[in-house]
């Protein structure tokens, strides 16, 4: 008997493969694409200075006159670092309102439908949002010298506080994405600014140190990532003995202390950038 | 395109492939139950249906930006749900409502797409002219999309998903919303599109008009389920040469049994409100005219034209499409 085989060939796929994009080349071409929206709507960009500088060169100043805050700082320089404490988070919550933007009227379907990992959209918002940060906190820094404060600067004091300022605004940019995608509307978003960017700026030890609070609140003030940055920032450039450090770890070593306290602060940073990709994608896929 | 009558065409995959695909959302409504297809490359496929029937989910699971509960889906052989990245690398879709970035120009946004597709810049700038050509945008591209009309807003949406040069192009409902004018302008610019390219295109409409001139086959969507599945020609056929619609001053079902017993009507004609339609397949209309005039019912009035798939689709479902 004969048996003739013959290879029936397997379905095959259409065309080549297609062209892959690199991670780093899309992130850069959403990064471009954000900091293009943002610079269309100037407001974004100067609205959220307004109150901190307003804070570091009128009240700040007009405070000093009035109280003094011990261990020989000038209160004048305390509260210019603590009022970025307030910048940081108003304009990250600003660049949340583009993410909702995006989402309501703007080009998040076209985006969601590229060929790209998505998280890449939220790192490329997170890549803008720490830019514009850093923008304004120098024009916020540079209004308070101005005025007279005065920074003892080195260049570990500078490390420390971009590092400090880095994460408490990464931190602050995944709370406003998350935020942004979890609450639905606009007008609920804007009413909730207050809450999570001006509130814990009063219980943080931006204006008085954190053991002037009740007992209670001051426990509560040693849980939020505020007042560990503002203490490193304030370490870095204000308080080289670390008096803000040592209210919250009861420590000697500022160095020490000064290294727990950023690890809280990127802790809360990983730990929310991770929460805030999460809600983009829930929202995202249906 | 791969002729589905070519004897070789089962070694090759089709453009799109859809097995039992099933979306039901959270709260258990059950958008698409279960809906199996294949389209094949440059083959234009219409998904014809009113709104809620599942279209847009089922563009929204092919685009990976919903989650299928159930069944599987493959692009240019690409599985959705395993391989979205590459999925979405072979396709491009234009929305149902404006997704643009308002405040950038529209050079900006075809720029944006082509960089995220993966079109290298020199490239990407060679295709923008020919596409803002070809969509007749010259003048406005360099202009912020907000100040677009809505026309020119959606030309611009179409000319972004050529800039990829995209293997299969979605259209969740390229022309709802625009007027008459716009609308044609935008058919022949899809039209085409569909002449001129080798690219497989996948519509959704609830427009007639649209799946009869543009789509090479349709589905029928009521519910969640493909209802029929054939060429407009194919579908029309179904319903004869033309339709005669008997509208009764009452009991319609009565007349709808009647005009059966009598010969008249067949098992295809139906009734919906106060309407007979009773598809006419051989001899002229005037001559059913005639007919039922002389069985003497009490009818308010006898109209006869060509049949549509509004007409298909009425007696597969019982609803009209056209809202």
């Amino acid at each position: 008997m004969t048996t003739i085989t013959t290879t029936v060939p397997a379905p095959t796929r259409l065309g080549p493969p297609p062209a892959r994009v690199k991670p780093l080349s899309a992130f850069a071409t959403l990064s471009r694409r954000r900091f293009a929206l943002s610079a269309s709507t100037p407001r974004e960009l100067l609205v959220p200075l307004l109150t901190p500088i307003l804070f570091a060169v009128v009240i700040a100043p007009a405070l000093a006159k009035m109280v003094g805050i011990g261990n020989g700082l000038d209160y004048k320089t305390y509260v210019a670092v603590g009022t970025v404490g307030l910048l940081v988070p108003l304009s990250c919550m600003f660049a949340g309102l583009g993410v909702i933007v995006d989402r309501d009227s703007g080009a998040r379907r076209e985006l969601l439908a590229a060929p790209i990992p998505r998280p890449l959209l939220v790192f490329g918002n997170l890549s803008v949002a720490l830019v514009v940060s850093a923008l304004q906190l120098v024009a916020l820094m540079v209004s308070a010298i101005l005025r007279g404060a005065s920074f003892d600067v080195s260049t570990s004091g500078i490390a420390w506080f971009v590092a400090a300022a880095l994460a408490f605004a990464v931190f602050s940019y995944g709370l406003a994405e998350t935020l942004a995608n979890r609450i639905p509307k606009q007008e609920e978003y804007i009413g909730a600014v207050p809450a999570f960017a001006i509130l814990p700026w009063f219980l943080a030890g931006s204006l008085f140190p954190i053991k002037a609070l009740p007992a209670g609140l001051a426990v509560f003030a040693k849980l939020l990532p505020l007042t560990h940055a503002l203490a490193v920032m304030r370490y870095a450039l204000v308080d080289p003995h670390g008096t803000g450090l040592h209210d919250i770890w009861g420590m000697s070593n500022p160095t020490a202390m000064a290294a727990m306290s950023l690890a809280v602060v990127a802790a809360y940073a990983v730990v929310l950038t991770m929460v805030a990709i999460k809600a983009f994608n829930r929202v995202a896929v249906q | 395109m791969v002729s589905r009558s070519d004897p070789l065409s089962h070694l090759v995959e089709p453009m799109i492939e859809v097995r039992g695909l099933r979306k039901t959302y959270p709260g258990g409504v059950e958008a698409v139950k279960g809906i199996d297809f294949e389209v094949d490359t440059g083959e234009v496929f219409g998904l014809l249906g009113p709104n809620g029937a599942g279209k847009s989910t089922t563009i929204g699971m092919l685009t990976t930006t919903i989650a299928p509960t159930g069944g599987s889906a493959r692009l240019a052989g690409f599985d959705v749900a395993t391989e979205p990245i590459a999925a979405r690398a072979v396709s491009s879709v234009v929305f149902q409502d404006a997704v643009v970035d308002r405040g950038l120009t529209g050079r900006r946004n075809l720029d944006i797409h082509a960089r995220l597709w993966g079109v290298d810049p020199a490239t990407a700038k060679v295709r923008i002219a020919e596409v803002v050509d070809s969509v007749g945008l010259t003048e406005l591209i360099d202009r912020p999309v907000g100040s677009y009309s809505g026309g020119q807003r959606r030309r611009l949406e179409i000319g972004r998903a050529l800039v990829s040069r995209p293997r299969v192009l979605f259209l969740d409902e390229p022309t709802v919303g625009l007027d008459p004018r716009i609308r044609y302008e935008l058919l022949d610019v899809i039209k085409e599109l569909r002449e001129r390219s080798e690219m497989t295109i996948m519509l959704t409409t609830h427009y007639l008009d649209e799946a009869e001139r543009l789509c090479d086959r349709v589905a029928i969507v009521h519910a969640g389920r493909i209802v029929a599945l054939d060429t407009p020609e194919a579908l029309l056929a179904t319903l004869g040469r033309e339709i005669v619609e008997v509208r009764m001053h009452d009991h319609p079902e009565a007349a709808l049994a009647s005009f059966r017993s009598k010969g008249i009507a067949g098992d295809d004609a139906f009734s919906v409100g106060s309407t007979v339609t009773i598809p006419w397949h051989d001899g002229s209309a005037s001559q059913a005219v005639s007919v039922i005039g002389e069985i003497g019912l009490p009818t308010a009035a006898i109209s006869t034209r060509r049949p549509t798939l509004d007409d298909v689709y009425l007696r597969l479902t019982g609803d009209r499409l056209a809202a």
